[in-house]
């Protein structure tokens, strides 16, 4: 069989449309934001409470007392959990979406039912948006939209346009056949048959589709965290990629409230817009805990609800109390740090979080997979990351994305690589012992990201100075996987063989062996850089030198790493202020700043 | 001076599938269906031809699959014929554009469902609306107007019910007022009884009969039963197969039938619903007033009564015209003839005397 390059088409497709299409990716792109931001910070600006009941009342409404108590319970356990902006954003990105998905998938639906070549058409499409990998088409969303919420909404959208667009056919190719004659029959134009008999009467299936977009959207958050959308599932994102369970499962239970409460209303809401449902429910409606007050009291509680919100005036979060200091020289300025869920990574980007913060700099971070941060980075849409491995383990990326990044220099170093096993393992001290040990460890070696620059170089190199390519095979997962699968066998004294680098917290919580490496085959140690986007240093002078000059023992870092492995998810930022407390002076001493006095930016 | 028929259909023509035009072509030359059918056409209506006089109930007739629901709809234009004309007040539907073929349809032609085809969405005052509501008249006019309809169907006070909280037959007569508030001219009845019980049906049919005599509509009815064809229609037309293979009043098809194929289909027509005096008197037997003081019948008696009134008489019944004048005469022989379809002459009897032979 030839080979057919249908990768190799997609990629020139995908370069020619970046290339050429890049207007019409802007203005996509300043849409969406524009609604996703507007829709956030509405939903964002009352105290989480006010809006708890204002959704509440809106559960009430649409389906009664019990749903709108639940929904306040819901609502206020997700703000108990400090999950509530987070979870409000998700709300917003979802919703926008939705609304996204229904302005295409409605049309496209009518349209398919009305014409079978349509129909036709579209399905196969359809299909192929429902069921390729979704991480598939998110790299191609990120190319056209950069990271964060534009190209969430699209990976959101494409996943839950398809069940939009079949319910709607299928809603209006079930109306009965003979009702569509009768309209005609009576001289209705093919217009007012769609708007007065089969629209009408398709609803109930139309909003069945709205539904399941809506869920689908949901499932898609996580997946759509991965580009930096941030919200819920940016948190679930973080938790997996920390291997940090407890967090993981109080965002996974956002998401589940959120998902409840959407579908519950959704489906309340198909029924009251359609005639037949809005007579069954009156038919039904009798007792106390399925009281629903009319439209008009329960627009009048969300208006009430929405007016004490304004009376408190949490509309619009007051401005921030900037610190009134000679050392504010960010002066607010925005600064985008993105990181590999790496500890060195974490413990270092949460480090100049808080530095920057305390001079001054609005900082945001946000967790990405190696390969989308590059990208980020490549294109503009982050400033800086602090993780990069380089000459050897990064070398790809640096190949690939070098020429749109600056390097910063080298902050730690010298790292090391390797593969390990517990010392409990006998017989086993280096590379070179593997060959003859295979089945005892199973043929396997258990990896992290597959995308990380090590595991290519274990695979393309170590394995084959070694001899070890037929023996063993190299098992793609994640580094919280690995980490996750040492844990385990450490615990049940199982002999397991894992890679792993220098510096890394393992090694203080577990007894772990190194194993030698006589043929050099891993390479010299690397150094983990700064990277920064083209033209930051320009645009930020000063904090370029910082970073320029930044460097850590190892005694700190891993000190640092311990502090906000022991501090847990969500708390990183608080660990650095801990250790930063314990380590006076340092701020000064990679961040120095001309002190000028009594200079006070508040008062002006 | 004649009027010119409110409705006519010349060589109608309707082939489904492939290369309609050829098929046409090929039926008239007198090709036959099943030919068509091996090569991918389905002819559902051949080269039928009728007229529909104002006032009248044309009652088309026939088996399923026969075309007859296929021809209906080429009256109103749902399906445009593939060869021939429909005329409706002189205009020539098959030349008509969409527009002005859905406003002909909004204000002149009205049809009735087999299913009534209700909006289930709507009230069964606003589905009585739906037409006038399609014609752009305003909210309260037309909601006048629905009622009116349906008091007239005898719905009174089921205004704002919804139709699947009536029967059958309510929901068929909604049906039936939807048709009849827009003020068509011609009201389209597709089997418009036939998903209902039979008593119910009966009294449907009476109903329409009872409106017609008021309303005077141009009604073309679909059938499948002979019955009701034989009960409403004016004129009746058989469909076999997509030709229409006879036209005539009740009486033409029951007395006279065409063919094979029309006479198998009357031998379970009850006779005496459809008979009238007219149609069985013997004519040969003329007067300018009757003979006796006894009662008299008219053309239109119908057959039951007619046997009612031959037993109280100790002769022959007399029919009479609006003037007086006897235009024939029903013997009892003849009665009892039509009722056990014997047509010929009695045989002479070898005892014409009747006297009773005692065998000593």
């Amino acid at each position: 069989m030839p080979r057919i390059h249908l990768g190799d088409w997609v990629d020139s497709g995908v370069d020619w449309l970046v290339g050429h299409l890049s207007w019409l990716f802007d203005a996509v792109k300043a849409v969406m934001e524009g609604m996703y931001d507007g829709l956030d910070t509405l939903l964002a600006a009352p105290q989480p409470l006010l809006m708890a009941g204002i959704l509440a009342v809106v559960a009430w409404w649409l389906r009664g007392l019990l749903a709108g108590v639940l929904a306040f319970a819901g609502f206020a356990l997700v703000d108990s959990l400090d999950l509530w902006d987070r979870a409000m954003s998700t709300l917003a990105l979802v919703l926008v979406a939705t609304v996204i998905a229904l302005v295409i998938s409605l049309p496209l639906g009518v349209w398919a039912a009305r014409s079978k070549a349509v129909s036709a058409a579209v399905r196969p499409v359809l299909d192929l948006l429902q069921t390729m990998p979704s991480m598939v088409l998110l790299i191609p969303a990120m190319l056209f939209f950069g990271l964060g919420t534009a190209a969430g909404v699209v990976a959101t959208l494409i996943f839950a346009l398809a069940p939009g667009v079949r319910m709607t056919e299928l809603g209006i190719r079930q109306v009965d056949a003979e009702l569509v004659e009768a309209a005609e029959a009576f001289g209705t134009t093919p217009r007012n048959i769609l708007w007065r008999v089969q629209l009408p009467l398709a609803l109930p299936t139309i909003m069945a589709g709205v539904n399941q977009v809506i869920m689908l959207g949901l499932s898609m958050v996580v997946i759509a965290g991965m580009v930096g959308t941030g919200g819920l599932g940016g948190a679930v994102n973080e938790a997996i990629g920390q291997l940090d369970i407890g967090y993981g499962f109080e965002a996974g239970v956002g998401i589940v409230v959120l998902a409840i409460y959407l579908d519950r209303v959704t489906g309340a809401l198909g029924t009251q817009l359609s005639p037949l449902g809005r007579r069954a429910a009156a038919k039904a409606r009798t007792r106390a805990w399925s009281y629903r007050p009319r439209p008009a009291v329960a627009l009048a509680g969300v208006v009430v609800l929405a007016l004490v919100a304004g009376g408190l005036g949490v509309f619009g979060p007051s401005a921030g109390t900037s610190e009134a200091s000679g050392t504010d020289v960010g002066k607010g300025k925005e600064i985008r740090i993105g990181y590999i869920p790496w500890d060195e990574g974490i413990a270092s980007t949460f480090l100049w979080k808080e530095i920057l913060q305390e001079r001054g700099f609005k900082v945001s971070t946000t967790q990405y997979a190696a390969g989308p941060l590059y990208t980020g980075l490549a294109t503009g849409q982050l400033d800086f990351q602090t993780d990069s491995w380089l000459p050897t383990t990064h070398a790809e990326y640096w190949t690939k994305y070098g020429k749109q990044l600056d390097d910063l220099g080298k902050w730690y170093g010298p790292t090391s690589l390797e593969l390990s096993v517990p010392s409990y393992v006998k017989d086993v001290d280096s590379l070179a012992d593997l060959e003859e040990h295979a089945s005892e460890f199973d043929g396997k070696i258990i990896g992290i990201e597959p995308s990380a620059g090590m595991m290519s170089l274990l695979k393309s190199t170590v394995l084959k100075e070694y001899g070890l390519e037929g023996t063993y095979d190299v098992v793609d997962g994640s580094t919280p996987a690995m980490l996750a699968e040492l844990k385990r066998a450490y615990a049940r004294h199982q002999p397991v063989l894992v890679t792993l680098w220098s510096p890394h917290w393992a090694y203080s919580d577990y007894d772990l062996k190194k194993l030698k490496d006589p043929k050099g085959a891993w390479g010299k140690g690397d150094g983990v850089h700064t990277l920064a986007r083209k033209g930051f240093t320009a645009d930020n002078p000063l904090v370029g030198r910082w970073l320029k000059d930044f460097s850590m023992t190892e005694e700190q870092l891993t000190g640092l790493e311990a502090r906000i492995q022991k501090a847990g998810k969500g708390k990183e930022q608080d660990a650095v202020r801990g250790w930063l407390r314990d380590h006076p002076g340092l701020v000064d001493k990679w961040a120095p700043v001309a002190r000028t006095g009594t200079h006070s930016e508040a008062a002006g | 001076m004649r009027v010119s028929p409110r409705l006519e259909a010349e060589h109608l023509f309707k082939v489904f599938g492939r290369r309609p035009d050829d098929a046409v072509e090929r039926l008239r030359r007198g090709a036959d269906r099943a030919e068509l059918r091996a090569d991918g056409a389905t002819a559902a209506v051949i080269d039928a031809s009728f007229s529909v006089e104002a006032g009248e109930i044309f009652v088309v007739m026939g088996l399923s699959g026969s075309g007859k629901s296929t021809l209906l709809r080429m009256l109103n234009g749902l399906l445009e014929p593939t060869a021939g004309s429909v005329r409706f007040d002189g205009q020539d539907l098959t030349a008509l554009g969409d527009r002005a073929l859905r406003e002909l349809r909004s204000r002149k032609i009205s049809m009735v469902f087999q299913h009534f085809a209700l909006f289930p969405h709507r009230s069964v005052r606003d589905n009585a609306a739906y037409g006038l509501e399609v014609q752009g008249v305003p909210r309260a006019e037309r909601e006048r107007r629905a009622d009116e309809a349906l008091a007239l169907c005898g719905l009174a006070g089921w205004e704002s019910s919804w139709p699947d909280e009536l029967s059958g037959g309510m929901q068929q007569r909604v049906g039936l007022a939807r048709a009849l508030a827009t003020d068509a001219d011609l009201l389209l009845m597709d089997e418009s009884f036939s998903a209902l019980d039979p008593l119910i049906r009966r009294d449907m049919q009476d109903q329409l009969l009872e409106l017609q005599k008021t309303l005077k509509k141009t009604i073309v009815f679909i059938t499948h039963d002979l019955n009701e064809a034989m009960r409403l229609g004016d004129r009746v037309a058989v469909m076999r197969d997509g030709r229409i293979v006879q036209t005539g009043t009740a009486e033409d098809i029951l007395l006279r039938p065409a063919n094979d194929y029309v006479a198998s289909f009357i031998q379970d027509v009850d006779r005496s619903r459809v008979l009238t005096a007219g149609a069985l008197m013997d004519t040969s037997v003329t007067a300018d007033a009757p003979l006796c003081g006894c009662e008299t019948a008219t053309r239109e008696t119908p057959f039951t009564e007619l046997c009612a009134l031959s037993a109280r008489l100790s002769h022959r019944v007399s029919v009479v015209d609006g003037a007086g004048r006897v235009v024939g005469v029903v013997p009892r022989q003849r009665l009892l003839g039509f009722l056990g379809d014997e047509a010929t002459a009695p045989v002479a009897c070898d005892n014409p005397e009747g006297k009773v032979i005692s065998h000593a």
